[in-house]
């Protein structure tokens, strides 16, 4: 009897618990305009909590070449690539608008930014390197996705060409929230919806799901898992190289971003509108070693006119001769692009 | 009714006494003995090891915390748990569970065992608890030698958290404690399976070889990215996930989780197994 009973009752619970959790959550009606409003009204200072990063981009498993030994600047675009396109967990600590801490998990090693005040630490466990910086009064935070920021980003680009809705409510990191869903009416983007949880008690924006056009699981989902609204200890942004840590001072030039996502700024020229936008990148502005790094010639495919980096939200076109166009948009339209039309 | 309240009674003192005489039997046995020295031997290998060369690990290669070793004796324990974890450790336990109950019947002594008032499923379950505490031993073992060793071989001071963060000496211990005994729970599960395919066979050979080979068919699941959906319901999920025991703050979540898997596994195979021995006929 116990042989047939308790395997049972194992998988009945582990089917019905996750369909309790999706269970009808009820919260007072509100329009997408008072839900905008009530998101931008949002005044959370101090969080600590845990955020997931999953991401199905399609673009081919990039561990193999993550470990090449290309070089370091191929290792750098590689582990930008690999922060944007893995799965991650982080754990994050914000108190203020100038103390903020964040821990990327991965398996027996941690990577953190720790900022206090105008001094800002990085320190990877696993090659037990740090670097500090100090930030000229005023600065930005070093740029961490968390999923306001990118709710943020969103909200700011809503036109007319997109469609605001609300969602079914949902909960997120054990929190009932409003969903806000932006659909493009442009039928030239890959994205097919951007659906924003915003806590339904401090008007926080607790998760972004992207869809692609096409698909059914989100192809990029950052959201918190675990949320506390309670200051985090001051300790925790206290940071002091521990010892046997090699330490870079890192000097005012290499803090600042590249503003590479940002338009407008030099030669980088934008065509289309809203969602469909193209960024292009003259052949001189193209850094060498990302043209020349061989994941890019691992990842993408010869298409007439260049090489393609095709990925489930973002299609990457470098032409033959050394041009870069991006956007979020299908690779015929980026082609039509770059041969001008 | 007072007949079959005694019944029970001696059933229970039987019981007891029975999983007495089998730790003892667990722990005196040369064959258990050589799995503890053997896994001592790991921490003590790659302190010497490390002692004698010349020039210390460079940051980022080989096993992960071997590179503090020179800076910190205390990390070899640590270091010898994430050497055993994937291998040695299962195959140890591999060997204590798969021989449980076919290692009896082998012998010849499974029915003298039967003919004690205590009932199958009571030596079952004393037969389980013996690999459990097998399973506490072997990680204590790899611990305590480790830590001993790395304190006599190298300095020993405050100790550099995975946050990079340094905690002192006495809170480390604490949290490698914390550690075995996450270990220790992580290992249960595999106990579990290999009771139950020692109720299958008389043969204790194939249910040790059959238990290991399940342990390291399962890690190289987990180890493919393309069965993503299926990782989380691995008993080998969340065995290197202890390192979240050396984050600050603790992060106690993969605890929680890898306890509630194991206890999963744990009904899981003690009820397949429990359903093989009571119904299973008994002539050796």
């Amino acid at each position: 009897m116990p042989a047939v009973v308790v395997p049972a009752v194992i998988v009945v619970g582990a089917v019905i618990a996750p369909l309790q959790a999706s269970a009808v959550i009820v919260l007072p009606e509100k329009t997408p305009e008072e839900l905008l409003e009530f998101a931008s009204s949002s005044e959370v200072r101090a969080l600590s909590g845990t955020i997931e990063q999953n991401s199905r981009l399609g673009l081919p498993d990039l561990s193999g070449v993550t470990g090449s030994p290309g070089g370091s600047e191929g290792a750098d675009i590689a582990s930008t690539l690999e922060l944007v396109t893995g799965s991650h967990t982080a754990r994050v600590y914000l108190n203020g608008p100038t103390n903020a801490r964040i821990q990327v998990l991965d398996q027996l090693a941690e990577r953190n930014i720790v900022r206090s005040g105008g001094d800002v630490w990085f320190y990877d466990s696993e090659d037990r390197t740090a670097s500090h910086a100090t930030l000229p009064a005023g600065a930005e935070a070093p740029r961490v996705q968390t999923p306001e920021r990118l709710a943020d980003r969103f909200l700011a680009s809503i036109d007319q060409t997109t469609e605001v809705t609300v969602g079914t409510n949902a909960q997120v990191a054990g929190r009932p929230a409003y969903q806000l869903v932006l659909t493009p009416l442009d039928d030239d983007t890959l994205v097919a919806s951007v659906t924003i949880a915003i806590d339904s008690e401090t008007g926080l924006a607790v998760g972004v799901e992207i869809l692609a056009s096409g698909g059914t699981a989100p192809a990029f989902a950052l959201a918190f898992t675990e949320l506390s609204l309670a200051t985090p200890d001051a300790g925790l942004f206290a940071f002091t190289p521990p010892p046997g840590t090699t330490v870079t001072e890192l000097t005012e030039a290499e803090t600042r971003e590249e503003p590479t996502d940002r338009p407008g700024k030099s030669s980088h020229s934008v065509s289309g509108e809203g969602w469909s936008s193209i960024l292009e990148i003259p052949a001189s502005e193209v850094p060498s070693e990302f043209a020349a790094s061989p994941l890019l010639a691992s990842a993408s495919q010869e298409v007439s006119g260049g090489r393609l980096l095709s990925t489930a939200l973002v299609n990457v076109l470098v032409t033959d001769d050394g041009r870069l166009l991006l956007g979020s948009v299908t690779a015929d339209r980026l082609q039509d692009a770059a041969a001008g039309l | 009714m007072s007949s079959e309240s005694a019944v029970t009674g001696a059933r229970r003192a039987s019981g007891w006494a029975l999983l007495v005489s089998e730790l003892s039997v667990l722990f005196r046995r040369r064959r258990t003995n050589a799995l503890l020295l053997a896994l001592a031997a790991i921490p003590i290998l790659i302190a010497v090891a490390l002692r004698l060369s010349s020039s210390g690990p460079r940051a980022g290669r080989g096993p992960p915390f071997l590179d503090q070793v020179a800076q910190n004796g205390l990390f070899v324990g640590v270091t010898a748990l994430v050497v055993a974890i994937p291998l040695f450790l299962p195959l140890t336990v591999g060997v204590v569970a798969g021989d449980t109950i076919a290692g009896e019947a082998s012998h010849g002594t499974l029915r003298y065992l039967l003919v004690a008032p205590a009932g199958r499923a009571r030596l079952l379950a004393v037969k389980y608890i013996g690999a459990a505490a097998f399973c506490v031993v072997a990680v204590l073992v790899v611990v305590v030698t480790g830590t001993l060793v790395g304190a006599a071989l190298f300095p020993v001071g405050p100790v550099t958290l995975l946050s990079g963060d340094t905690i002192p000496v006495g809170e480390a211990f604490a949290r490698f404690l914390a550690i075995a005994g996450y270990v220790t729970v992580s290992l249960l599960g595999l106990s579990a399976i290999g009771l139950f395919f020692s109720t299958l066979t008389d043969v204790p050979v194939g249910a040790m070889a059959a238990t290991i080979t399940f342990s390291v068919a399962t890690q190289i699941l987990g180890a493919l990215p393309q069965l993503e959906g299926l990782h989380p319901w691995l008993f080998s999920h969340y065995w290197l996930a202890f390192a979240d025991l050396l984050r600050q703050p603790i992060s106690w979540e993969s605890f929680g989780d890898n306890a509630l898997l194991q206890v999963g596994y744990i009904a899981l195979f003690g009820a397949l197994a429990l359903g093989r021995f009571l119904t299973r006929d008994v002539l050796s």
